[in-house]
């Protein structure tokens, strides 16, 4: 193959500018998570959420992004950060999150912030870690920062149809 | 407006100009290649084509060249003339001709006189040299030959639906305005929202208007159908198509065609009987069919009659309760209508049994289902020996839809007007409990009723817990829902009011729940469920004590 020259030299991270990636981090119960920008639509406050029967309980409900009707999900639900079965708190946002074909919304309830770091500060989570939690498989990485860690979390394979619709602790259908 | 009579001529034109173009360049590509084999057998299928379209719209003369053309085109193909030489020439002339008395149609002028050349042509065909006038003649044709451009654009369906979509859009935001308008209170501001409701309106009308298609363009289909359904099935029968006129959006002509092709086919095949058998019945030997489209309200229907032998009711009757699906108590007392209703259970035709006796069922719940996705209506009517009548109550266009608005726990729903029957508050004393589920009467029929609540909190895989009179307090609000003539009554909190909604289809990963049609936006921009009442009664049914 004419390019694996290429790929070894960009491995070779002394030869090449360093490599960024810029997050959405929001915070989770009492920790970061972080979603890479490309993923994310927009950020705006939570618009009216109508409770849609026959789903979820961490699926808050539906809500008219811009004349897109979109899934509102609140992650800290689906991980079992907290109770499930909150109502909303008066104030919160939404992150759009865009999957393959169709637009959902993450709720959170402070003001995500965006942040700019290399994308070798970024590790692989090890793989005990991958099969301990349920949530974890959805897991890109952990960025270490001086004043904590950011959980990266892989947007593509969190938002698959039948994991969203997945009570935790249930096997997808 | 216009008549249909110059609506189809403008069609004719339109087409017919589209086929002279494409015989000219055809033509000349022939004329370099004269081996061209594609080229000649497009140029054969336009003649073809124009020659019939001609001749449905009475233009004979034009016919006749078309088919003097056409002939010589089939020789052409099958190698007993050559393409060279006079011919050539004379099929040139054949070709403006054409191009010259399209023009004279669409100008409403008589037609050009063609003696000369169809006489040349009948020449070629017998294999005898045409007779060519000079040079000069050509040349004058040539100084009067002119460019045109069709009147008529043809537009991707797609595109339709975007605009549409967009149209959508406009009028749940201009209801918002003028909602708006109306709590601020400005009479300048009211007086342009009334304006904007008004431009929007016939804006939204113009859309959808511009999407409808005569029903004629799916049933012309059907004759060849039948012709071969009954040749394969040995059938004699006879087709006759009407209201081929009727306007329908051509997306729910679409949705429809596999239906229409089903019902058509199981007539022939299953309805209609064998020549001996009709004899032997004291009918005549060939079996008549009828499609016809007609408007009734908004709605366009579609029937399909045969004169066959009927659906044999005590047949189905037997075969529900052997299936499970009513108790033969039960179905002693249900009336031909709730028997044939059963015909659409899904899997119900599948039983070999029932198309052998019965002569029906094959699929009909595919046709329920395509219905059920329109919003539409499947109507049966049939006499043992003398035949059936399927009725299709299609909505003229799927954007705009009247719905109820009813209110559970604080949130507005939206039910399909399609689907609704009656409205009615009752107190606590007309209802009855009947086997653990709540009855009340209506209309000199017994209705089970469901707190709507019920339905949409319902989990897990429980059967409904039974009825409990006492834990009805006060007036009731019960809305009547109708569907496969099945009726069922939804408690309700309250009625909120009834309006048109645009109804948006849920986008994943919500798409997978049934109970929900679709959403719409409110003019207040509140999101708003529509409910699907044919997954509620299905719900019930599954549910119930």
């Amino acid at each position: 193959m004419p390019e694996s020259g290429a790929i070894t030299s960009s491995r070779n991270e002394r030869a090449t500018p360093v490599a960024l990636v810029q997050l959405i981090v929001f915070r989770l119960g009492d920790e970061d998570y972080g979603i890479r920008i490309e993923q994310v639509k927009e950020v705006t406050v939570t618009p009216e959420v109508a409770r849609m029967p026959k789903t979820p309980p961490f699926i808050k409900g539906i809500a008219n992004l811009r004349g897109d009707i979109i899934a509102i999900l609140d992650l800290e639900e689906r991980f079992r950060l907290r109770k499930a079965g909150r109502p909303l708190p008066e104030h919160s946002y939404t992150i759009a999150v865009e999957a393959a074909d169709y637009t959902l919304g993450l709720v959170v309830r402070e003001v995500p912030r965006p942040l700019t770091l290399p994308l070798s500060q970024i590790e692989p989570t090890p793989e005990f870690v991958q099969d301990a939690n349920s949530h974890e498989k959805y897991l890109e990485g952990i960025a270490k920062l001086p004043d904590g860690v950011i959980i990266v979390l892989d947007m593509r394979k969190l938002l698959s149809p039948s994991e969203v619709m997945r009570l935790p602790g249930k096997p997808a259908s | 407006m216009k008549t249909r009579e110059q609506e189809y001529r403008e069609l004719f034109m339109a087409e017919a100009l589209e086929y002279y173009d494409s015989m000219s360049r055809h033509l000349s590509e022939l004329e370099r290649n004269p081996n061209d084999a594609p080229a000649l057998n497009e140029l054969f299928r336009l003649m073809h084509n124009l020659k019939a379209n001609a001749r449905a719209m009475g233009f004979m003369d034009l016919g006749e060249v078309a088919h003097h053309l056409e002939t010589l085109f089939g020789l052409v193909r099958s190698n007993e003339r050559e393409f060279a030489g006079p011919l050539v020439r004379v099929i040139f002339q054949g070709v403006d001709a054409l191009g010259s008395m399209i023009r004279a149609v669409g100008a409403n002028q008589p037609l050009p006189d063609a003696q000369a050349l169809l006489e040349n042509l009948d020449r070629l065909v017998r294999g005898e040299a045409p007779i060519l006038e000079g040079e000069e003649a050509e040349n004058e044709e040539e100084s009067s030959r002119k460019l045109e451009l069709s009147d008529l654009v043809y537009i991707q369906v797609k595109k339709l639906d975007n605009l549409l979509n967009l149209v959508g859009e406009l009028v749940i935001d201009r209801d918002r305005i003028l909602t708006l308008a109306q709590e601020i209170g400005n009479p300048a501001l009211q007086a342009t929202a009334q304006h904007l409701f008004r431009i929007s309106d016939d804006l939204q009308y113009s859309v959808m208007d511009a999407r409808l298609v005569g029903v004629g363009v799916l049933l012309n289909k059907f004759p060849r159908v039948v012709r071969d359904v009954a040749t394969a099935e040995n059938k004699e029968v006879e087709l006759t198509l009407s209201g081929q006129d009727v306007q329908i959006d051509r997306n729910i002509l679409q949705i429809i065609t596999d239906a229409l092709l089903h019902l058509v086919r199981n007539a022939v095949g299953h309805g209609i009987e064998t020549p001996e058998e009709r004899v032997k019945a004291g009918k005549p030997a060939t079996g008549h069919l009828e499609l016809s489209a007609l408007t009734e309200r908004d709605d366009v229907l579609i029937q399909i009659h045969d004169d066959g032998r009927g659906i044999n009711t005590e047949a189905v009757r037997r075969k529900a309760i052997e299936r499970g699906l009513t108790t033969a108590e039960a179905a002693a007392n249900l009336d031909e209508q709730a028997v044939w209703a059963f015909l659409f259970e899904p899997g119900f035709s599948m039983a070999q049994q029932v198309t052998d006796i019965s002569g029906r069922g094959v699929g009909l719940d595919v046709v329920k289902l395509a219905l059920d996705s329109l919003g539409g209506q499947l109507r049966v009517d049939s006499k043992m020996g003398e035949g059936t009548t399927f009725t299709l109550v299609l909505p003229t266009s799927i954007a705009v839809k009247g719905a109820l608005l009813v209110e559970v726990d604080e949130r507005p729903y939206a039910v399909p007007l399609l689907h609704t029957d009656t409205v009615l508050a009752l107190p606590p004393e007309e209802f009855s409990v009947v086997g653990g589920v709540l009855v009340m009467h209506a209309q000199g029929q017994a209705v089970p009723v469901v707190p709507l609540r019920m339905l949409l909190h319902d989990e897990g895989d429980e059967l409904f817990p039974l009825a409990n009179k006492t834990e009805l307090q006060g007036s009731q609000q019960v809305l009547i829902v109708n569907y496969n003539n099945r009726r069922l009554g939804l408690l309700v909190d309250r009625f909120l009011r009834q309006q048109n909604i645009v109804i948006k289809p849920l986008s994943k990963p919500l798409d997978t729940i049934d109970l929900f049609g679709g959403v719409t936006l409110l003019g207040s921009g509140q999101v708003c469920l529509v409910l699907d009442v044919p997954a509620l009664t299905r719900l019930f049914l599954s549910k119930r004590p």
